[in-house]
């Protein structure tokens, strides 16, 4: 007689396709999945615990260890949360400096999400071509700031290091370049007809539940909500780009996939808009103390990250150090609904749907 | 006319840098090609420079400590989101009471936003209108924080509809601190909650499934209370 | 079929592209001059101010200094200077508080070692640390 039997199954925390240390604990019945346990914490650090004995300058660094995909937003949340705190005017150069390489961190973060979640779903060679441009963006910001991930660029006030020489015209060159390939990346994945029954209505939920569920950035702009910080709250100066906000209706992995390819696109035209606006000369460091001390009470700021809202909090009793920190982590919320999404699903799915979500287990472990 | 006189003055500006630059390179290469034969001079410059540097840092933190307070007598203009916070409070008063709340203010330092501080009995039905009435779907933000008197819970919630925020808070007792679950009212609050627990010891009745969710069940300790001691058994 | 065989156009078209990776470690991997590699040390241009080690996130860095031999000078003068490098992050804040660019940056990346002991650098080794040292340390 078949029959099938109710198994338990360990997924990670060493398997690859849970992008780090992430372990799934599955109950499945055949090949249903009928109940999902997230276990994380495996790469928790204490950033939190860290940072109440360090100066705002000396968490700059730990903060790029977070999200390690796009470092640029996390520097940047740290310090503008600071900045609006002691109330310090960042001189342009030092914010269009800073937008720049945020973008082209976002456009770095979401390539490397595309090449991995194909190498998920079976398909090889999209990783190879991502990381190709993918290097190219990591070579600028090397130039920029020294390393390849964990910049420690920004700083309270401003940035550290000023453009070298032909940095911007090599950005300029970068951005038709970086069109052209991502035509042919549609060329390539877009209408390939494997990958799309892997994702057609795969891990829908609603937008009521998105909302629900904390969901942000792609994960939530996949159901229909136009929700982007850059443009609802505008932080810093992107209120002086013109730029869309890529929204899909479906909740899918599929419309996940259309509006991170689309925001690509977008990061691309702020970047141009940036690099043409770029003021010849002025400071990038704003004239702030040596030792920076906000004033006493609380502040929170958020920001859009390429994973979604990354948040700052800092309560400040007026000394040099923070008296406490906390960083609301956009994958730490964003994974909270995959348990929902994995009841019931095919086991195959498993990957296809973690995938979607886009997380990055530095930021889920804090 | 003033956009003349900007640009002029942003001209000038520029040209200052600029030679101030040239100025400073002129001056380093000069020190570089002397620095063979008096180091010893370089050194006491640079350390002469540091302290001058450190004098008018202090000097720069004492005017700036003055111009603050001095913004801080002439700031008595309202927020702009002054009436947005009546209306809240209004809407409060008359659907829990009005001594529901402890107080109420505009945070300046965290662009302006409205600020609530429940107590701690009232908390859920402060969240309930908030959620209910006044359409605050989103729960952006949830944690604890101790501040060794109390304990306070500190929740950001976001109108996707309205694009607006609100903060409501809560002062919780240090050596018990409970508190009702968000979990029934945004799901949202569920991770969150249980990372409360995990690192600061903040109880929430009602959460369907709470547990130490970064450290592990056998973690000794509340890592971001103050008088945390790390329990290192062997170490 | 047409998805798929528009994906492998691309792919054939690809072929003939100009190759991009490196053959490293057969040839040095090239470099920005900001690169953020382990540390070179000139210990007669250090001032003992201890603002490196007042900096540094993860306190790896360790000093002492003497007062200066030569009795018609004031000041200290370095005696031992070591960095754990086990815990750095190469952060960089320790070349940019230097008031005399004594501790700067190198191009220096391949720091594996078979014993956690050979991770201690100290004085002489980060003194003798002198390849491809970054020019440009302060804007």
């Amino acid at each position: 007689m078949l029959r099938t039997e109710e198994m338990l199954l360990n997924v990670g925390p060493q398997h690859p396709s849970t992008h780090g240390v992430f372990r799934l604990v599955i109950k499945i019945e055949g090949e249903i999945i009928k109940e999902a346990t997230p276990v994380i914490g495996y790469l928790h650090r204490g950033t939190e615990k860290l940072a109440e004995n360090l100066q705002y300058t000396q968490i700059i660094p730990y903060t790029d260890r977070m999200d390690y995909l796009a470092a640029m937003t996390n520097n940047y949340v740290l310090c503008h949360a600071v900045e609006t705190m002691a109330n310090i005017t960042v001189p342009d150069r030092a914010e269009y400096l800073r937008v720049i390489t945020m973008e082209l961190g976002r456009i770095a973060s979401h390539l490397v999400w595309w090449g991995t979640y194909l190498l998920d779903l079976g398909a090889t060679s999209p990783f190879l071509y991502a990381f190709r441009e993918r290097e190219m963006i990591i070579n600028l910001l090397n130039e920029l700031c020294g390393a390849r991930l964990t910049f420690n660029y920004m700083r309270v006030g401003g940035v550290k290091w000023d453009a070298p020489d032909g940095w911007l015209e090599k950005v300029a060159e970068f951005i038709p370049y970086m069109r052209e390939q991502l035509h042919g990346y549609h060329q390539l994945v877009t209408g390939n007809e494997i990958f799309l029954n892997r994702v057609k209505g795969v891990g829908t939920y609603t937008r009521e539940e998105a909302i629900a569920y904390s969901l942000s950035g792609a994960n939530l702009r996949c159901t229909g909500v136009k929700r982007d910080l850059r443009k609802d709250e505008p932080y810093s100066i992107y209120n002086r780009f013109s730029f869309g906000v890529p929204t899909r209706e479906a909740g899918d992995a599929w419309s996940r996939y259309e509006c991170r390819m689309e925001e690509i696109e977008e990061s691309l035209k702020i970047l141009e808009q940036a690099v043409a606006q770029f003021p010849s000369d002025g400071p990038i460091l704003a004239k702030v103390p040596k030792i920076i001390k906000p004033p006493k009470g609380e502040a929170f700021i958020r920001i859009e990250s390429p994973r979604g809202e990354i948040g700052c909090y800092i309560a400040s009793d007026g000394k040099k150090e923070p008296y406490r920190l906390k960083f609301r982590r956009p994958s730490f919320y964003n994974l909270q609904i995959l348990p929902k999404l994995l009841e019931g699903e095919n086991m195959a799915n498993l990957i296809a749907i973690l995938g979607a979500i886009d997380i990055v287990l530095g930021e889920v472990d804090g | 006319m003033d956009k003349n006189e900007l640009t002029r003055l942003k001209k000038e500006a520029a040209e200052k840098a600029k030679a101030a630059a040239i100025k400073r390179r002129q001056e380093k290469e000069r020190q570089a090609s002397e620095s063979g034969q008096d180091l010893e001079l370089a050194k006491k410059k640079a350390a002469a420079a540091a302290k001058a540097k450190a004098a008018a840092a202090a000097r720069a933190k004492a005017k700036a400590a003055s111009t603050e307070k001095k913004e801080e007598e002439s700031s008595v203009e309202p927020s702009p989101n002054e009436p947005l916070l009546q209306r809240y409070i209004q809407i409060i008063e008359r659907q829990v009471g009005t001594d529901s709340y402890e107080e109420y203010y505009i945070n300046r330092l965290s662009k302006d936003v409205p600020t609530i501080l429940a107590k701690p009995h009232t908390y859920m039905d402060i969240a309930q209108v908030l959620k209910q009435q006044l359409h605050f779907d989103f729960l952006a933000e949830l944690h604890g924080t101790d501040f060794e008197t109390h304990i306070e819970v500190y929740v950001y919630l976001c109108s996707l509809q309205n694009g607006q925020s609100v903060v409501l808070k809560v002062k919780l007792d240090r050596d018990n601190p409970m508190i009702p679950s968000l979990v029934p009212l945004w799901k949202g609050a569920d991770w969150p909650e249980c990372e409360a627990y995990d690192l600061i010891g903040i109880k929430f009745s009602g959460h369907p499934n709470l547990k130490r969710i970064l450290l592990g069940e056998d973690w000794i300790g509340y890592p971001l209370r103050k008088d945390y001691k790390p329990h290192d058994e062997g170490v | 079929m047409f998805g798929l065989a528009k994906g492998l156009a691309y792919t054939l078209k690809n072929l003939s592209r100009k190759k991009v990776t490196y053959s490293y470690p057969d040839e040095p991997l090239p470099l920005p001059d900001r690169f953020r590699g382990i540390q070179k040390f000139y210990p007669d241009k250090c001032i003992v101010c201890n603002m490196c080690v007042n900096i540094c996130p993860t306190d790896c860095i360790q000093l002492t200094g003497v007062k200066n031999p030569d009795p018609t000078k004031k000041g200290k003068v370095i005696s031992t200077y070591d960095i754990n490098f086990e815990i750095c992050i190469l952060c960089d804040l320790c070349t940019e508080v230097c008031p005399t660019e004594a501790i700067v940056m190198t191009n220096k990346f391949e720091l594996a070692e078979y014993s956690r002991d050979e991770l201690f650098k100290d004085l002489q080794w980060l003194d003798e640390n002198d390849q491809h040292v970054r020019k440009e340390n302060k804007v």
